[in-house]
């Protein structure tokens, strides 16, 4: 007995500690979709958001202060001339693929992004690089051209981390590092999986699995948290609501600084934007704290220069231009503008440039100078602010941490140009010595206030967000990270059926569990198609099909050409999309020649009608994997959805239609009449928004929206469609309710029914046996519209419950210029939409033969 | 109530509210309470009180001005997108009835191909091309009532080619285009007053979806689809500003869809 007890008593605590570990997962929400899963090929904020420090580590990272701190080198040295760092590597390090880290790791690491055809979008600031050493095993050598004050942080950046030989080129879409969590899935357009790393080098994280869901809209964004669909929102979009969670003691709130300055930007080639006078009035014109109040609901430092107001070379330089009405006026006037003059103010989506736009253009106006608005999407704002310089004003926050050197930068967008300055920039390239950095730090901030180069408005907060009985995580540090290495939640939660990932093995060959539904229901749409085109050749001869075969596939050719012309003229380059901000030219180029948009029009045109032939659909450019997959992905959502949403609509329409037609005139009928009329106004998009504030963010009956896939479980993911069904199905209800009440009431006057009634049929007899089965054949077409109409159709819907269907697809598609998969998912959809009318044709000459022969006459 | 009076009243209160909605679009041309552009942070979201009557927004503007200024972006954007059918869409009905033959099964095809198209989608590709805009939207909502009309048109001109009179006037040696114009479009004004009724009213509802994802009217021009928009995360706070453009959205449509069903069966009675 007393030799047992403990034994059972160590078994009892190793199963509590088991499932209580086990319980571990939290999902946090990011606004944007990391294009890929790899920093090192691509400059996406949002991969080394949730990837950086989790997945990824580099030799060094950054301290809170912006210091560099040892990560995977432990120690490193600079020799006296400047011109050689020698870092020693941390022992025992393992990838999550079991690849040791050690210096040659950490060499082909390096010597991957200095290769003439590397990707890599920091690339240039590891020009100072001129080659890499291996020392022994676990001490590297980086031997520099010349001296560069700045390398050492830029290897703390998320572009320079560490990854394993062998599984490099998978990054992308199966990322490998040697951080705390490894990755487990990728639900493209939802959600990326984590899931704790046992073999860590380190302190082992607390959590088993973290999820990154991506929620784009500030509504979404505010009913997840809401309805508790997410635990955290590490830059919660919508600082209007802010108050309100910080108020609430359910949730946590961290304000804190980034790395981000939000400026005015003012094209510098541009007269009359080219004259310091001019600058310096609109400088005085703007009332920040009005800006910062409006825009971001008082979060927010204001800044006089482009510098983090957290570093310590920081010198506050917000009072160089107050706000002045008066003298802005009068420096106008001494410019020769004294009645003001016009400018252009391209604004990028996020909404710190939209409302700030709105504001600055009022407060620009008040001195005399009118701003005409213009909303851009972001790849528009590329293409036209960033590119081509075709702009006067715009908005937006400078992400990159110590970023002053792009105001050397001759063809950079704003377009400003001073000896004086490239002579300080150059001198801190060459200067290691702190105090000597700072003092040159402090000239750049006066001299870029002092020219007065761009309107520099605040420091863009920091807000996060999270569920108060999650505990420890990160959000304080220079890269806007989420730290996850210490988290826990505190509130034990059962899994849910999501995710058994337990003890941490990664099961990427399930990642689509529920392919079959798709294919399932693609065979048998298949099967139905040919029995019905049997049974029709039977019926009305070769002559007749072929023809309007001959008319669908024309149609078809039609739509492939509208498509691709479209696509084509509509401007933004996909590359440069894809690069971002700092984009490194020949990395551009290298990409494009990657991607086949080198070549010409016809060529790509003929190339993607060639490979549609054959079931090939491309390659998505952002995504990097086939279009094809992504869709089938897709319509595992849309198609239920579209699914359920018709069903919906007949359970409603039905019953009502044939109500009313029965008590036509009748109260009753006058009462679902207009019912059915009020259905048919009421905007789905808000009628979702209304279900969503009741039934989600009030009631917490159901999520606010997202879908956790069919693989967890039939129920739960019936449960997230449901809202948007209603939504969907509604009005689409009144129409069908309309349609079959209008064509019950036009049988009724037939002769045939007459006859019935003389037979003595009952009212309901004659409704259900005589005219209901003749009324079918208008409501058979409006179902086949209903059904194309809700599979591209819930693209607003899809936005609204941020689910992952083909409208929200080709809606990001488009905002990201990924091409090749608007095109596909059009004409995809544009191929359901003449397939399925050309079935209810179809099955309407089947039904009534007199159709079929006024049709060929 | 009897059914004939019942439909009098739906006709009667569609007419009502279309030219309330038209005469708050006109008089926001001139006047509204504030000006709906003018920001005034210090004032933002208040509840609707007798000073702002439906409150104001996240910038302080009063939603009532927007709401007024909102009605006239909406009728502009949805009538001249009618407009745009009409003008292209009703001459082509017309030609394809009077040629027939090849000239028919072309305009009928390209009416097809316009159809096979996701209209939303289509819509939202076509502002990616030109930029967001109200010009744009109308465009792009324009080109989908083209191929309605062409539609219409041509069903009503082909039922009247066998009329009595119009043999009349072709055995007087009448050219067919010339009767076209003279006397079978003169006798589908009703038929197109009828689908231009339905036009307008989806054209509200699609104008307010094409603002709600922000490619409507850009700011400052106030529109209801994106007052809806930016409503969206102030619920907790100002849950008046999701209702206001909402409702002034379904009493429109409302009241233009009773309005053209009571047109309907003035033409069909």
């Amino acid at each position: 007995m007393s030799r047992a007890a403990p034994g059972r008593l160590g078994l009892l605590a190793l199963l509590v500690l088991l499932v209580s570990s086990s319980a571990f997962a939290i999902t946090i929400g990011m606004q944007l979709e990391p294009p890929i899963l790899d920093p090192t090929a691509s400059p996406a904020a949002a991969i080394s958001e949730a990837l950086y420090g989790n997945l990824y580590e580099g030799l060094v990272q950054f301290a809170p202060d912006g210091s560099v701190l040892p990560k995977l080198a432990e120690a490193w040295d600079l020799s006296p001339d400047g011109l050689a760092y020698t870092f020693h590597l941390r022992h025992g390090v393992r990838f999550h693929d079991g690849t040791a880290f050690d210096a040659s790791t950490a060499k082909f690491s390096l010597d991957r992004v200095l290769a003439a055809d590397s990707v890599n979008p920091q690339k240039s600031r590891l020009q100072a690089v001129r080659s890499v050493e291996i020392m022994d095993a676990y001490t590297l050598r980086l031997s520099l051209s010349r001296r560069s004050g700045g390398l050492l942080q830029s290897l703390a950046w998320g572009s320079f981390v560490m990854v394993a030989p062998e599984s490099a080129a998978n990054d992308a879409t199966r990322p490998v590092g040697t951080g705390p969590f490894r990755f487990s899935e990728w639900r493209r357009g939802d959600s990326v999986t984590l899931v704790r790393n046992a073999d860590y080098w380190g302190t082992p994280a607390r959590l088993n699995q973290v999820t990154f869901k991506f929620i784009a809209d500030p509504g979404a964004a505010y009913a997840a948290l809401m309805a508790g669909d997410v635990d955290a929102f590490d830059y919660y979009p919508a600082p209007e609501s802010f108050a309100q969670f910080a108020a609430d003691p359910r949730f946590a709130v961290f304000v804190g600084p980034t790395e981000s300055e939000t400026i005015l930007s003012l094209n510098n080639r541009h007269a009359p934007l080219d004259n310091l006078l001019v600058r310096r009035a609109i400088a005085y014109a703007l009332d920040r704290h009005a800006i910062i109040d409006g825009a971001m609901f008082g979060y927010g430092t204001p800044i006089g220069s482009h510098f983090p107001p957290r570093n310590p070379a920081y010198v506050d330089l917000t009072g160089e231009y107050p706000h002045d009405v008066a003298k802005a006026k009068q420096l106008l006037a001494q410019a020769g503008y004294k009645h003001g003059f016009s400018v252009s103010l391209k604004l990028p989506p996020p909404s710190y440039a939209r409302r700030g736009g709105e504001i600055i253009a009022a407060q620009l106006a008040k001195v005399g100078i009118r701003a005409t608005i213009e909303n851009l999407e972001w790849a528009q704002w590329l293409d036209q602010v960033y590119a081509r310089h075709d702009f006067d004003m715009s908005i937006v926050a400078h992400a990159e941490p110590m970023d002053y050197d792009i105001y050397a930068r001759d063809d950079y967008y704003f377009g400003y140009y001073s000896p004086e300055f490239k002579a300080l920039v150059a001198a801190l390239e060459d200067t290691v010595d702190p105090d000597a950095r700072r003092t040159l730090l402090q000239q750049v901030q006066r001299k870029l206030a002092d020219d007065a180069v761009n309107g520099f408005l605040f420091q863009y907060p920091k807000l996060a967000i999270w569920n108060a009985h999650v505990k420890r995580l990160g959000f304080d540090n220079v890269l806007g990270t989420v730290d996850l290495s210490a988290a826990y939640d505190d509130l034990a939660r059962p899994l849910g059926s999501a995710g058994a990932a337990g003890g941490g093995t990664t099961a990427p060959a399930n990642a689509r569990p529920a392919g079959w539904v798709g294919s399932a229901i693609g065979w048998l749409a298949g099967a139905g198609a040919v029995g019905l085109l049997l049974l029709a050749t039977r019926r009305f001869g070769m002559v007749y099909l072929g023809g309007r075969l001959a008319v669908l596939a024309g149609t078809l050719i039609g739509a492939t050409g509208i498509v691709f012309f479209i696509v084509q003229v509509m401007p933004g380059d996909p590359v440069r999309y894809m690069m971002g901000l700092q984009a490194d030219p020949d990395a551009m180029l290298a990409l494009r020649h990657q991607l086949g948009l080198d070549s010409t029009p016809l060529v790509r045109y003929l190339h993607w009608v060639g490979g549609l032939l054959h079931g090939d659909f491309g390659s998505s450019y952002t995504y990097h994997i086939p279009v094809g997959s992504l869709i089938a992905e897709r319509l595992q959502v849309s198609l239920p959805l579209a699914v359920y949403a018709l069903s919906l609509s007949l359970l409603v329409a039905f019953p009502v239609g044939l109500i009313a037609a029965a008590r036509r005139g009748r109260a009753s009928d006058w009462l679902l009449t207009g019912i059915t009329q009020l259905g048919l106004a009421v905007p789905n998009f808000w009628l979702g928004l209304l279900l969503v504030l009741l039934f989600a963010v009030h009631l917490h009956w159901v999520s606010a929206g997202g879908f956790p896939g069919w693989s967890a479980g039939f129920w739960p993911a019936l449960q997230a469609l449901t809202l948007p069904a209603i939504a969907l199905a509604m009005p689409q209800a009144a129409i069908l309710a309309r349609v079959l009440r209008g064509a019950l009431i036009d049988t009724l006057h037939e002769d045939y029914i007459r006859t019935a009634r003389a037979k003595g049929a009952g009212e309901w007899q004659v409704l259900w046996h005589h005219a209901l089965p003749n009324a079918l054949i208008p409501v058979l077409t409006i179902v086949g519209m209903q059904f194309s109409f809700l599979l591209a159709g819930a693209v607003i819907i899809e936005n609204v419950f941020f689910l992952p269907g083909l409208g929200r697809l080709v809606f990001q598609a488009i905002v990201q210029r990924d091409l090749i998969v608007v095109q596909s998912v059009v004409l995809i959809l544009v191929l359901v939409v003449v397939l399925v009318t050309f079935t209810v044709d179809m099955a309407h000459a089947l039904v009534n033969t007199r159709l079929r022969s006024v049709r060929v006459s | 109530m009897t059914r004939a009076s019942s439909r009098g009243v739906g006709f009667a209160l569609g007419t009502v509210i279309t030219v309330c909605f038209i005469a708050i679009a006109v008089v926001a041309q001139f006047w509204t309470p504030f000006d709906p552009q003018a920001l005034a942070i210090l004032d933002k979201l208040q509840p609707p009180s007798p000073h702002h009557w439906f409150g104001t927004d996240q910038l302080g503007r009063d939603v009532l001005s927007m709401i007024m200024a909102g009605a006239r972006n909406s009728v502009g954007v949805a009538l001249l997108s009618v407009a745009i059918g009409l003008l292209i869409g009703v001459p082509a009905g017309l030609l394809a009835a009077v040629r027939g033959g090849v000239v028919d099964d072309l305009i009928m095809r390209g009416n097809d191909l316009v159809f096979a198209f996701p209209s939303l989608l289509l819509a939202i590709l076509i502002t990616a091309v030109f930029g967001p805009g109200a010009v744009n939207a109308i465009i792009a909502i324009g080109i989908f009532n083209i191929p309605v009309f062409a539609r219409v048109t041509r069903g009503g001109a082909l039922d009247l080619w066998n009329r009595d009179y119009i043999l009349a006037a072709r055995v007087a040696g009448k050219r067919p285009l010339r009767i076209s114009f003279e006397h079978i479009l003169p006798n589908l004004v009703g038929l197109l007053v009828v689908q231009g009724t339905i036009q307008f009213s989806l054209g509200v509802i699609a104008e307010a979806g094409l603002s709600y994802v922000g490619l409507g009217a850009q700011p400052p021009i106030p529109s209801w689809g994106r007052m809806l928009n930016e409503a969206q995360t102030l619920t907790a706070l100002a849950p008046s500003l999701a209702l206001f453009p909402g409702f002034a959205i379904v009493l429109f449509v409302l009241g233009l869809n009773m309005l053209g069903d009571g047109l309907r069966r003035r033409r069909s009675a």
